[in-house]
């Protein structure tokens, strides 16, 4: 994923953001990620945002199993005799 | 090896016993978490409900076919989508049918756009979203997108378990994330800021 000189580097930045927060760039894919975000307050921003809604997605899409239901599946077992 | 014994026979059958209560306890424990990915997968908490119990009477029939050791979790949420599929909740999406994408800054753009910038300083996404927004925009990326979304984001499995639990290539994981991820985003626009 090497930068051409004719892509606008904030282009490439919203490019890497995901595989940024995955961890899954090469280490130089990260240093220029990490060098351009030290610059850029626009993608910067942006990164941030990601990192948050991410957390934010994962909180409120939680919903707690049923009380009754962890007994019910409880019932499911194999009576030992 | 090889025991030929009067005494071998029931020293087996209360081994396989004790091994079984043991599978059947680690089972129940991890219920929750199964839950909680389970309901993300399907659209109401019936569903969810129906389908717990059918992963929990299959996999505590089949408890011999799990390997000791390896992730109980993932094994369990293999046979829910399964089922899941099976039970043909899913809707195949031909690829032209699939939601447009927009980039990743797209969502941020959006809400500053309508003068709801996000205050990434403080991590205030809430004050911009709401938890109905969330679970809302989510459920209506397609499924595809969504098994691995809810997978790997919401149930914090790895690119490789998502993989073997839902039978895909570990390269179609990241991909179907990658834009899935997009597809929530543009979603989420929709949902808080209108139109798009």
């Amino acid at each position: 994923m090497a930068l051409g000189a004719e892509i606008d580097p904030c282009d490439k930045c919203e490019e890497l953001l995901q595989p940024f927060l995955d961890r899954e760039l090469s280490d130089s894919e990260r240093a220029e990620a990490e060098a351009h975000l030290d610059l850029c307050s626009y993608c910067r921003k942006r990164y941030r945002f990601e990192e948050a809604l991410r957390k934010f997605v994962r909180q409120a899409t939680v919903e707690e199993m049923p009380p009754d239901l962890k007994q019910k599946l409880a019932d499911l077992r194999t009576p030992l005799f | 090896m090889g025991e030929t014994t009067p005494e071998a026979e029931p020293r087996k059958l209360a081994e396989e016993a004790r091994d079984r209560v043991h599978f059947e306890e680690e089972a129940l424990e991890l219920a929750d978490q199964v839950y909680r990915v389970a309901r993300r997968l399907v659209s109401t908490r019936e569903e969810a409900e129906d389908l717990m119990q059918e992963t929990y009477a299959r996999a505590f029939r089949a408890w011999r076919s799990f390997q000791p050791g390896t992730n109980l979790r993932a094994w369990l949420l293999r046979i829910l989508t399964n089922l899941n599929i099976d039970r043909g909740r899913r809707q195949q999406r031909s690829p032209d049918l699939q939601p447009l994408e927009e980039g990743d800054y797209y969502l941020y753009n959006k809400l500053e756009e309508a003068g709801r910038e996000p205050n990434v300083e403080q991590e205030r996404v809430d004050e911009r979203l709401s938890q109905d927004d969330v679970v809302s925009a989510l459920s209506a990326v397609p499924h595809d997108f969504r098994d691995v979304i809810v997978l790997v984001d919401i149930g914090d499995f790895s690119y490789a378990d998502a993989a073997q639990i839902l039978e895909i290539p570990i390269g179609t994981v990241m991909s179907r994330l990658h834009r899935g991820r997009r597809i929530l985003k543009r979603e989420l626009a929709e949902q808080t800021v209108g139109s798009v």
